[in-house]
């Protein structure tokens, strides 16, 4: 198995790299590759929502960066990881400006699912979608929003979304086990 | 009262939020309020310009977010602006409830409650950072904006009658009305017709732009 995890931590925090070394650790004892990619040191330009992508050169962005190699490890990936500092129940600007240009991996036509319009599938098969939060303090209803937005942001609904805020945890240890316990959530194998 | 007028999209001048965006200054104007714009996207260009719209978010008396949903959440700039925004306010202390902050939202899926979440991350920015929440107008349909409102189905009545009902409202000092943000969110045609233009269009602009690959393509996928 493979797993992208996407590193939205700002600068400055220290909260986010420790979830994430957690993480890359947890998913490494059940024998999944990892990518980490810590978007901060990324160059990717915000989305120019120019539909390039779709109407242009179809499944792949036109602008050439960084973003591009995150759309081909994640459609190859069999988990992604939205690593961030909780923000405002959302994530960073770091995350975002990936996510934002994850939409070639959509198909740009429209289709119903679960009552509501979303656009097509592009691929056969996506990775399973966790979300990795970090706040200094417990925050329900910033926490509440961001399981929310991870829920809605997993673009296969065959795929059970998963997400955890994890608060204030500095320590290794204790982020392996919350990371670990994400995992089993998630029903990745052991 | 100073009213600053945010833009989240990364078209400008020409995208749908400048739009709206502008009709709501229009009739905030009407009302005896001062209002000026910025462009989270040109501003995040330059220190110099980031720290000008800074200053101009701490001169207004409030603030309207208009944006395009983009994946259920603000466009990165935006988000980023916002980061900002809440270090600037957490080191200054801005005195709580003096600003308020209003969102003007569209997103091009056929249904007004995929705003929901932006919404909610722009509700929790303004209570974080001290803001007075002052309502928001979401509508969904947001492809249907790029000729202007006034040639929407009906020549956008509904749409032009909730901005003038919020412009009314924000003017005085209050919120946004849930009468405004119910017509707002109307559907302006069904939803099956919206969709089927909505595929017809993907069609016509691919053949504009001459791609070589099917709409479906996977440059990507392994094996």
């Amino acid at each position: 198995m493979k797993a992208l995890i996407l590193d939205g931590s700002r600068e400055g925090d220290v909260l986010t790299p420790a979830a994430v070394d957690g993480m890359a650790a947890a998913l490494a004892a059940r024998r999944v590759a990892v990518e980490r990619v810590a978007l901060r040191d990324s160059a990717i330009a915000p989305c120019a929502g120019c539909f390039g992508c779709w109407t242009r050169t179809p499944g792949e962005c036109v602008t050439a960066d960084a973003a591009r190699d995150i759309v081909r490890a994640y459609v190859r990936s069999d988990i992604v990881v939205y690593a961030t500092p909780v923000t405002f129940g959302g994530y960073s600007s770091h995350l975002k400006a990936a996510l934002d240009r994850l939409i070639p991996a959509l198909d740009p036509r429209f289709a119903v699912v679960g009552g509501e319009v979303h656009h097509r599938l592009r691929y056969r098969r996506y990775p399973k979608t966790i979300g990795l939060g970090t706040l200094p303090a417990p925050d329900p209803e910033a926490e509440r929003m961001f399981a929310r937005l991870v829920a809605r942001n997993s673009f296969d609904p065959r795929q059970a979304p998963e997400a955890a805020v994890m608060t204030g945890v500095m320590d290794p240890e204790a982020a392996w086990r919350l990371a670990d316990h994400l995992l089993d959530r998630a029903a990745v194998p052991p | 009262m100073n009213a600053l007028i945010l833009l989240g999209s990364p078209k400008g001048r020409s995208s749908a939020s400048f739009t709206l965006g502008a009709k709501l200054a229009d009739g905030l104007r009407e009302r005896g309020a001062a209002v000026s714009d910025g462009f989270a996207h040109h501003a995040l260009r330059s220190g110099e310009e980031t720290g000008r719209l800074l200053d101009a978010v701490d001169d207004a008396g409030l603030v309207v977010l208009s944006f395009p949903v983009y994946i259920d959440a603000l466009p990165a700039p935006l988000t980023r602006l916002l980061e900002l925004v809440a270090e600037r306010r957490s080191c200054a202390a801005a005195p709580p409830g003096t600003t308020r902050l209003a969102v003007l939202v569209q997103c091009g899926f056929p249904e007004a409650h995929q705003c929901d979440t932006a919404v909610g991350i722009c509700r929790l920015f303004a209570g974080r950072t001290g803001m007075r929440w002052a309502g928001a107008l979401a509508m969904g349909m947001g492809g249907q904006l790029g000729g202007g409102i006034e040639k929407l189905p009906g020549g956008g009545k509904l749409i032009l009658r909730a901005l003038d009902m919020a412009a009314e409202s924000l003017a005085k000092g209050g919120d946004i009305p849930e009468e405004a943000a119910t017509l707002f969110a109307k559907p302006l045609i069904p939803r099956w017709m919206y969709t089927f233009i909505g595929n017809l269009g993907w069609r016509v602009l691919m053949r504009k732009n001459r791609a070589r690959r099917p709409i479906g393509y996977r440059p990507y996928e392994q094996g």
